[in-house]
């Protein structure tokens, strides 16, 4: 795009400057987790910190049980991400690609689904789990694999909305070449549709993970008995205790939720954008 | 044709009810086995671990064949690690450690064993401070053994008081004066240092003037806030939220916790604080510079009433280890472990041998133990209350008094519809 | 010649025949998909549904108490309280101020994105991802931090240039506590705005531009008249989700303004279901309270995508 140099500079600058005020929360976030207790909550709080200690960071992890509920997420966040990219492909493909009555009804119902506040779901979930986990085991209450089945449920109505729109991009001549070259349907969607919409996966398994990687109110509610199986969340509650905050660890556990999802981001935010254009193309 | 499925629909929402978990059974009286205890967290859980840790190994070597497994409950989460026990009894552990407030509505649950006959049987249980047993109870049974109470007094600053030639208050209308003097004369500090929020701060002032929060009348709750002496209390209380003591616009929404907090960082000449508030203020900027006394009462020489809060230990219903969860019961909540709770955590044990060797010599607990003697009070027993502690009525109208939002009857009336309306 | 008007619209599946057995492939690649969501939401509605017409508290879920048929009892009591509607109408303004606010803010970025080099850009794009992947939690203990009245440094910093923000209360007044809260909430939503728009205005096909900077638009107008319109079912997708995150906003109202702010006058529609119905464990008034959500929540985005509707046959 032709723009004159010295508007472009300026240009920089001032995005450059914003990039810093929208950053400076992360940065106060991190410092507050290196300050020494007393600096935290000081009457001329400072932005720096001459006395950098990693105290909060190890009162955090030496938490009983920290790096099991880290795990815990990590492994419930990747699992939700593998399952909603198969069920979501699937079902991008079944709603674009196949002519069936009933198309519209469900695309809008997927997007119904989002509404509704999710804190008045967790007793009628509760029970569905208790009854599920009498059928299989590890999905039920205080598994993991509870989690695993909700936090997919929750994700795919969004999922599937922004996966239509890439998989209905994919010419449909391309479809019809194949199946004069002899490819069944089946060969079709794995070996030639499925890597064409590469960037909207990427875009569904960013979500995916956010959303399953900061559930709080699913793991509190469904990790009842069998502490071992919580999740980190949870595990951060016990700073907030009501008579002596622990601000320094409440600090240093959200800067330790915060990394991971970063990392992820970072290393899918080239495909990120062109996912999300794709998304509504067609 | 499009009535169909409407109708359906209709038929459907008719035939069907919500699920409900089947209740709790009856438990069992396994002599060996794993007895799983759930006790509150604490940020900094070790020396709490490490006298249950003792009580465990004692345990274990009185009985042969029998595990103790401690889950840590956090505080603030505890709604839903309860409800989860409750809606499903295989979740459930066979002792939980929980706070008086809750009792009535777990209760209801019907998920708690009665323990009356087990705690007139205890031999220490004659022991047990009247007026705190009472807030185990619901119903006229008892749900629980009380572990520690937390009551709370007056701290103030000496510093500041020897500065202005102050005394500590002996009445509540003093106290007012005392505050607005100081921060009339120092306008960095509050005056005193409570919250809209506070509402276990405000209640001795409404109890000191006569009022009660309700009356019972044959099982049916009637809120009584709207009476003239509730009022003058509130109303009373209120009036610290004012420009002249601590403004609204800073103290409008302060809760317990962070009235506390004001006060060890030194910015405000007095607080209500509990007993168990004694290591965050030492931990602050006030160190070796504040005093306790009991909030005084309405005439000279009188105490306010105090809200009795406190933890207790309780059994539920569908534990299969019933003797063996009573005993470690029995065993936490004695007077040996009662006094090593102290020593690790500062609570304020129950049993009123302990409680009177310590204060002995610790004068630190004096005030603490004396409101104790003077007569504490709770809030109302029945499961309604907790829908009234979470709805905010209480905080609600003491914040439109203080902001000036509603005046003192009309901010009442208010709250004495919404308790009535939960009361049922 | 392109015709700048027309979005991209879905003209493929219009063009497909019908195919033997497409039900049936229909059916069984949506199989998967479809058993989990219907158990795992549309049961659960279906409950919340039924929930709402009962009295459903702690006691009755765990068995212990009858369940009472109320009829629409909880809904009547929900609509005859003075205290729903004026919550309702500020969870419509509060929401609508942070849809506008991540909206411009985000399509706003992008803009100016697309107009840097790719350094600028990336610390931007990384800055916004950093604030998207901050848990609510966080960042509104964050913010609440930065905007203390006592410790915050945004107030030592304006009253040390001389404005007299000394000890200010920024979670105080009605419209202060919103608007921090907006702003906290527009911190962590825009990115997703911007990502989304990035990636819309990154589509524009370069010739487009080009003839238009050649029949002499300036920089403004091209984004204006050209570049906006080409990516308007972007910025509805961007638009309907901002609508319905930003009405369900929990976690930074509860955290931020303490549970509601002073008297409740910063209560929103979730929060206050939180202190009437959950936190009391009144399930059967909290469903209600859900359900009625739902049906504002989707009048909201029907009424707007119909507004939409004749620029792209998005469905």
């Amino acid at each position: 795009m032709a723009v004159k140099r010295p508007g472009r500079l300026i240009a920089e600058v001032v995005t450059v400057v914003i990039a810093g005020i929208v950053a400076f929360p992360l940065y106060w976030m991190l410092l507050s987790a290196v300050k020494p207790a007393g600096e935290i909550q000081s009457a001329s709080p400072k932005p720096w910190t001459l006395h950098p200690s990693f105290d909060s960071f190890s009162r955090v992890l030496t938490v009983s049980g920290f790096g099991r509920y880290f795990v815990n997420s990590l492994l419930v966040a990747l699992v939700v991400v593998a399952l909603s990219l198969l069920l979501s492909f699937l079902s991008a493909v079944a709603l674009t690609r196949f002519r069936f009555r009933g198309r519209t009804v469900l695309l809008v119902m997927t997007l119904v689904a989002q509404m509704v506040p999710v804190e008045a779901l967790t007793i009628p979930l509760f029970f569905l789990m208790r009854s599920l986990g009498g059928a299989v085991p590890a999905l039920g209450l205080n598994e993991l694999g509870s989690l695993v089945l909700v936090h997919l449920a929750f994700s795919l109505p969004f999922a599937i909305w922004m996966l239509r729109g890439f998989v209905a991009a994919v010419p449909v001549e391309l479809e019809e070449a194949a199946k004069l070259d002899g490819a069944s349907r089946m060969r079709f969607t794995w070996q030639i549709l499925f890597p064409l919409v590469a960037p909207g996966l990427v875009a569904v398994s960013v979500l995916a993970f956010i959303h399953a990687w900061n559930d709080f109110l699913f793991a509190k509610t469904f990790i009842v008995s069998k502490t071992e199986n919580q999740t980190l969340p949870q595990a951060i509650l016990v700073f907030f205790k009501p008579e002596d905050t622990d601000w320094g660890a409440v600090m240093a556990s959200s800067t330790l939720m915060t990394i991971p999802v970063l990392v992820f981001f970072v290393l899918v935010q080239r495909r990120l954008v062109s996912g999300m254009a794709g998304a509504v193309k067609g | 044709m499009r009535l169909l499925p409407f109708v359906a629909g209709l038929a459907l929402l008719a035939g069907c009810a919500p699920t409900q978990s089947a209740p709790a059974g009856g438990g069992g009286d396994d002599k060996t086995g794993t007895v799983r205890v759930w006790l509150f967290d604490e940020a900094n859980r070790a020396p709490k671990d490490a006298a249950v840790k003792e009580a465990i190994t004692e345990f274990k070597a009185a009985h042969a064949g029998v595990e103790v497994d401690v889950q840590w409950v956090p505080v603030e989460g505890r709604a839903d690690k309860f409800s989860g026990a409750f809606n499903d009894p295989a979740n459930a552990p066979d002792v939980a450690e929980f706070g008086n407030t809750d009792v009535s509505s777990y209760a209801a649950t019907g998920a708690l064993a009665d323990l009356t006959g087990d705690l007139a049987a205890w031999p220490e249980g004659k022991d047990l401070i009247p007026t705190v047993l009472d807030t185990a109870k619901s119903g006229g049974q008892t749900y629980g053994l009380p572990w520690y109470t937390g009551i709370r007094a007056l701290y103030y600053r000496t510093d500041v008081f020897t500065e202005l030639g102050l005394k500590p208050p002996s009445t509540l209308s003093e106290l007012t004066d005392t505050a607005r003097r100081i921060r009339a004369a120092k306008p960095d500090l509050y005056g005193i240092s409570v919250g809209g929020k506070y509402t276990y701060a405000m209640l001795p002032f409404l109890w000191a003037n006569g009022g009660e929060l309700a009356q019972e009348q044959g099982g049916k709750w009637t809120s009584t806030v709207t009476g003239e002496q509730a009022k003058s209390g509130v109303t009373q209380y209120a009036n610290l939220l004012k420009d002249d003591i601590c403004p609204p616009a800073q103290c409008a929404n302060l809760t317990g916790t962070q009235s506390v907090t004001a006060f060890a960082g030194g910015k405000a000449g007095m607080t209500i604080g509990g007993d168990f508030n004694r290591k965050a203020v030492e931990q602050g900027a006030v160190k070796g510079k504040y005093a306790v006394v009991p909030i005084p009462g309405t005439t000279a020489g009188s105490i306010a009433p105090a809200f009795a809060g406190g933890n207790l230990l309780g059994v539920f219903k569908a534990s299969k280890h019933r003797s063996l969860a009573l005993e470690f019961v029995e065993l936490l909540g004695g007077a040996k472990y009662q006094e090593k709770m102290y020593t690790a955590m500062g609570n304020l044990p129950t049993l009123s041998s302990v409680q009177q060797k310590l204060a002995a010599n610790e004068e630190f607990l004096k005030p603490f133990v004396d409101t104790l003697k003077a007569g504490t009070k709770f809030v109302p027993a029945t499961p309604a209350w907790s829908k009234i502690d979470s709805q905010n009525v209480l905080p609600t109208a003491v914040q439109q008094i203080a902001t000036g939002g509603k005046d003192p009857s009309a901010a009442l009336a208010d709250a004495a519809a919404a308790m009535d309306k939960a009361f049922g | 010649m392109v015709t700048l008007q027309e979005a991209p619209s879905v003209t493929a599946p219009a063009r497909r025949p019908r195919r033997k057995g497409d039900g049936r492939a229909a059916a069984l690649y949506l199989a998967p998909a479809g058993i989990l969501l219907a158990a795992l939401l549309a049961y659960p509605i279906y409950q919340l549904v039924l929930i709402s017409f009962y009295d459903y508290g702690q006691p009755q879920a765990a068995g212990n108490a009858p369940l009472v048929f109320l009829g629409f009892a909880n809904y009547a009591d929900l609509l005859s309280q003075a205290q729903f509607w004026t919550v309702l109408g500020k969870t419509v303004g509060f929401a609508a101020a942070c849809v506008a606010g991540s909206l411009v803010v985000g399509t706003g970025l992008a803009v100016l994105a697309s107009r840097v080099r790719s350094l600028p850009r990336m610390l931007l794009f990384l800055a916004a991802l950093g604030a998207w992947s901050t848990p609510a939690i966080a960042g509104s203990y964050v913010w609440l931090f930065l905007f203390d009245t006592d410790f915050g440094l945004v107030n030592e910093v304006l009253s040390g240039i001389g404005l007299p923000f000394e000890h200010h209360s920024w979670t105080f007044g009605t419209l202060g506590a919103f608007g921090l809260v907006a702003a906290e909430v527009i911190w962590c939503s825009f990115p997703f705005v911007l990502v989304t728009m990035y990636a819309g205005i990154k589509g524009v096909p370069d010739e487009v531009l080009e003839a238009a900077s050649l029949d002499g638009a300036s920089v403004w107008r091209t984004t204006w008249t050209i570049v906006l319109p080409m990516v308007r079912p972007l910025l509805m997708i961007a638009t309907v989700q901002s609508i319905i995150w930003d009405f369900k906003v929990f976690t930074q109202i509860y955290v931020m303004t303490n549970g509601g702010g002073v008297a409740g006058r910063n209560l929103v529609l979730n929060v206050y279901a939180y202190q009437q119905a959950f936190a009391g464990q009144e399930y059967g008034l909290g469903s209600a309270i859900g359900v009625v959500m739902t049906l504002l929540l989707l009048s909201v985005t029907g009424l707007y995508v119909r507004a939409q509707r004749r620029s792209a046959a998005w469905l």
